[in-house]
């Protein structure tokens, strides 16, 4: 049973969150602004924080810092505020993720369950580091067992058609690095390309949205425009 | 109350005298400006003039002469033999001058020559023609040298008719104007004239029977001392049928006729005429220059002409005239022709000096007579002249002062040193001079280029132009400081413009985070009511309504935030290089399934190497979902998609073809204003900002975005410049 602290000073929110959360079996506590978070904080063993940026007495960004000082419990902040800016500066301050109202509860569901599986996998991994065997491609919480052929992300397994999954071992391997359509298509085929280059980027499109809780935001496996793709390094 | 009616009568009566004085002042004026009244004086006056001249003639002639009936009897008075002997005497006088003259001359030849022989210098004297006016000739009755008169010298108007002979008894010399072989005869033939005078032996005496001796020396005793006629004999007499030959007299003679008989009549003509011809003088004096129904003085194009030309021209008509009358009078010419030009040439005269003395007084009247002069007109036309160069070489706000000087001043001495001997330093400096001006226009053009520049920046809409103004003179500097005045109002302009732009985008901004607050839970509430185990399909119906509008409304706001950002430019750019082929199939990979869905084939031309520019590659991803999410929603469903991708010299040109679903009935601009869609209600996906957002962001990435629609073929068309 993990504690999830939702702070938001719109009740109707935290309401809705309350019930979507607990459906997936969460025990949720309620925060309606920066200092009662806080102090709730304080009181009660908790795994996960969702945190509204605009809120009185103390907002978001503020709260975030106090928590930052002796806390590394995951953060999502939930926000109106859509710009880059915002995103960056609330990642920066020590975010892990960023959700914009108005929110799809699916997308929030899962991105509570993804930071909630990470945070306590690092803190079982400094317990009981497992064993990792053979060819073992990771980034952030995306696993590649090339022996097994099996992918994880948050320890869920992902089904992958071959194509795909060679295209995404590619990427792994070369983690970091962009590679464009036709590089793409000549190192995982090993021929030359011959124009319908846009079967790969189907491919890449069905990859993420395999892989990613939100395609259009992926996370692992981005999308650099009119230069080509790459598999984010994450440690 | 008496008082009071006494002061009306009075004013009552002031009133009609000014009226009067009105009335009458207009009858001045009537007067004044008639033009019969003015026609009339110019005629009268040389009338009057004409009558005025021959009264007084006529009353000197009586003074003079009494009575005259003709020259016969003229020769008869003592004012005759008066005129006579004078004539005879200015003779006389002549010859003794002459005769005076000759001697002086002799002597002085005498003492000079003393020593030397004298004889033959006395000879010589003695032979020479010493007498102005005659001509020595032969007579061989006579024993001395004869002198006839060959220049007629008109002493007096009686010399052209008086015949004479003169002895000068001291050396037997005759003078004389009648040609003739022998003389002594012709002394007795004189001698014998009814008119005859002579002079011998200290006596005068005359034939003439009015005239005796006592009356005679009488005549000669007075003014006309017959001492003149001392040391001469003189025989001489006059044809009186030759006297009608003198015009003067002739003149005279018809004066005296026209008036004989009224012989009072002279005497009351002149004050009559005379005041007649002062009072017109006056009157033309006070009218000229007045019009019926005109203010002020009139001139007439006479007027315009300048006073020293107009008087030089009057003054010399008017001397012709005169030389003209007076010389006819002089003349021998017949009297009939002698009254005619003689009248021509008085009228003419007159019209000339009325002439003249009218354009005077109207010029003086007018306050035009020192304008009127040439002179004056040059003399002001160079002092305005000079006045101006002054003022242009003086004046400090002129910028052509510096260049006027130097330049004409160089020019004039290049000139005068190169027109003089020190031609070879002239050109040197001539040379110097051009190269220097050279130097100066190639500067001055790289100023003006400066200037073009910052304008052309202006032009081009970067107001962000600084001229230095320190380095401009003149002009220049004048026109640099309007530029950096407008160019500074441009930008601030534009900074305000901005300004504001971003204030609204802020606005929208923040009423965007207060829609998407309650938005989040109408949403979540939307979604959480479709999972509850509703019944009632009518329910069900309405949350699917509710859950489709608020998803539109989330994406509406989505897309106003965006695309009032875009449109104030507030967006920070990335520009990298970019292979559009790429993001080209990678949109195409994006969109496959919609596309699919909607069963929309993609026709895709590329060329075969890679087509790079510059951009920002999230933003430039944004501009061809934006086409092809416009496409995926109002392409008709089975039709073909055609992208084409092309490299041209400088640009890249993308294309993108497909048939519209709907018809479009509406405009391309139409299309790319905000909140207008291709089909104006019926469609609710989206919020029809996609395809203006597109635009403004193709803009602030430096490429073109332009819609073309022809029929149900909707095109898009998106330049670039190539990398």
């Amino acid at each position: 049973m993990y504690n999830i602290l939702v702070v938001d000073d719109d009740k109707e929110i935290v309401n809705a969150i309350e019930i979507y959360l607990s459906q997936e079996g969460y025990h949720i506590i309620k925060a309606y602004d920066g200092e009662e978070a806080l102090e709730k904080l304080k009181e009660n063993e908790i795994h996960l924080i969702i945190l509204d940026i605009m809120m009185p007495n103390k907002d978001g960004i503020e709260t975030l810092q106090e928590i930052r000082k002796d806390k590394t419990i995951p953060v999502i902040m939930l926000s109106a505020k859509s710009e880059d800016y915002d995103k960056i500066s609330g990642l920066n301050t020590g975010a892990d993720d960023y959700v914009t109202k108005p929110f799809n509860p699916l997308e929030l569901i899962a991105r509570v369950k993804s930071n909630i599986r990470r945070y306590v996998d690092f803190n079982q991994v400094n317990i009981k580091p497992e064993a990792k065997t053979g060819n073992l491609l990771t980034t952030g919480a995306l696993e590649m067992n090339d022996e097994t052929k099996k992918v994880t992300v948050d320890r869920k397994e992902i089904k992958l058609t071959a194509t795909e999954y060679n295209i995404l071992k590619f990427l792994l391997e070369n983690k970091g690095k962009v590679y464009s359509i036709e590089q793409i298509y000549e190192n995982v085929w090993n021929e030359e390309s011959y124009g319908a280059e846009n079967i790969i980027a189907v491919h890449i499109r069905h990859i993420r949205e395999k892989i990613e809780i939100n395609p259009k935001d992926p996370k692992y496996l981005k999308v650099i425009w009119g230069i080509g793709y790459k598999v984010e390094d994450i440690k | 109350m008496n008082k009071l009616k006494m002061k009306r009568e009075k004013l009552g009566k002031n009133k009609q005298i000014r009226m009067i004085i009105n009335k009458e002042g207009e009858a001045m004026q009537n007067i004044r400006d008639s033009i019969l009244l003015k026609f009339l004086c110019y005629i009268l006056i040389p009338i009057m003039i004409f009558v005025l001249a021959i009264s007084i003639i006529d009353i000197s002639i009586t003074s003079q002469y009494g009575e005259m009936d003709g020259p016969e009897e003229y020769i008869e008075t003592e004012e005759f033999g008066r005129e006579y002997l004078a004539t005879l005497i200015s003779n006389v006088q002549d010859i003794n001058r002459d005769k005076r003259r000759m001697k002086a001359s002799a002597e002085e030849v005498d003492t000079s020559m003393d020593l030397n022989a004298t004889e033959t210098s006395t000879e010589d004297i003695e032979r020479e023609n010493p007498y102005d006016n005659y001509s020595e000739i032969e007579d061989e009755s006579y024993a001395y040298p004869v002198y006839y008169e060959s220049i007629q010298y008109n002493n007096t108007r009686l010399s052209p008719y008086i015949n004479y002979i003169i002895i000068d008894k001291e050396t037997g010399n005759m003078f004389t104007n009648i040609r003739s072989n022998n003389y002594l005869e012709e002394i007795n033939k004189l001698r014998a004239e009814k008119t005859n005078w002579s002079y011998q032996d200290g006596n005068i005496a005359t034939n003439i029977t009015s005239i005796n001796q006592e009356s005679a020396k009488y005549i000669t005793s007075s003014y006309y001392s017959v001492d003149n006629f001392e040391g001469y004999e003189i025989y001489s007499n006059i044809d009186p049928t030759m006297l009608n030959y003198s015009n003067s007299l002739y003149v005279q003679q018809s004066v005296y006729n026209l008036f004989k008989g009224h012989e009072n009549l002279p005497s009351y003509l002149i004050p009559l005429s005379a005041i007649s011809i002062i009072a017109m003088i006056v009157y033309l004096i006070w009218a000229t220059g007045h019009e019926k129904g005109k203010e002020g003085i009139q001139l007439n194009s006479l007027d315009k002409i300048s006073y020293e030309i107009i008087s030089i021209v009057i003054m010399f008509i008017i001397g012709m005239m005169i030389s003209f009358a007076v010389a006819s009078i002089e003349s021998q010419i017949p009297q009939r022709i002698l009254v005619s030009v003689f009248l021509l040439c008085y009228l003419i005269g007159y019209a000339s000096l009325a002439v003249w003395v009218a354009t005077t007084i109207r010029r003086l009247k007018a306050k035009q007579f020192i304008r009127s002069f040439l002179t004056y007109k040059v003399c002001r036309w160079i002092k305005v002249t000079i006045q101006k160069i002054f003022r242009k070489v003086t004046d400090k706000e002129n910028t052509n002062r510096k260049i006027t000087i130097i330049y004409w001043g160089f020019v004039v001495i290049s000139i005068i040193l190169a027109c003089t001997m020190w031609s070879g330093i002239g050109l040197i400096i001539l040379i110097v001079f051009w190269i220097w001006v050279y130097y100066k226009l190639l500067q001055y053009n790289k100023k003006i280029q400066k200037i073009n520049e910052a304008l052309r920046n202006i032009y081009e809409g970067n107001p962000n132009v600084k001229l230095n103004e320190e380095e401009l003179e003149g002009t220049l500097k004048i026109m640099a400081k309007y530029i950096n005045d407008i160019a500074g109002g441009f930008t601030n302009a534009i900074e305000q413009s901005l300004k504001s732009e971003r204030l609204k985008t802020e606005l929208i901004t923040n009423v965007s985070h207060d829609i998407k607050t309650p938005l989040t839970s109408i949403i979540n509430y939307v979604d959480l009511l479709k999972k509850e185990d509703i019944q009632n399909a009518q329910v069900e119906q309405y949350i699917a309504v509710l859950d489709k509008k608020s998803q539109r409304l989330k994406k509406l706001i989505e897309d106003l935030v965006e695309a009032s950002k875009v449109s104030s430019g507030n967006v920070k750019l990335n520009m990298e290089v970019i292979n559009l082929k790429e993001l080209l199939n990678q949109t195409v990979g994006e969109f496959e399934d919609k596309l699919e869905k909607k069963n929309l084939k993609i026709e895709m031309d590329l060329p075969n190497e890679n087509v790079l520019i510059k951009a920002d590659n999230r933003y430039l991803y944004r501009v061809i979902e934006n086409v092809f999410s416009n496409i995926t929603k109002y392409a008709l469903e089975g039709s073909r998609v055609y992208i084409k991708l092309e490299k041209q010299k400088e640009e890249v040109y993308l294309e993108f073809k497909n048939i519209s679903k709907d018809k479009l009935n509406i405009s391309a601009e139409e299309l790319m204003q905000r909140f207008v869609r291709g089909d104006k209600s019926r469609y609710t996906e989206g919020s029809g900002l996609g395809l203006s957002i597109a635009e403004s962001l193709t803009e602030l990435q430096g490429g073109k975005f332009k819609i073309d629609i022809d029929g149900d073929l909707f095109k898009v068309e998106i330049k670039w410049k190539s990398e």
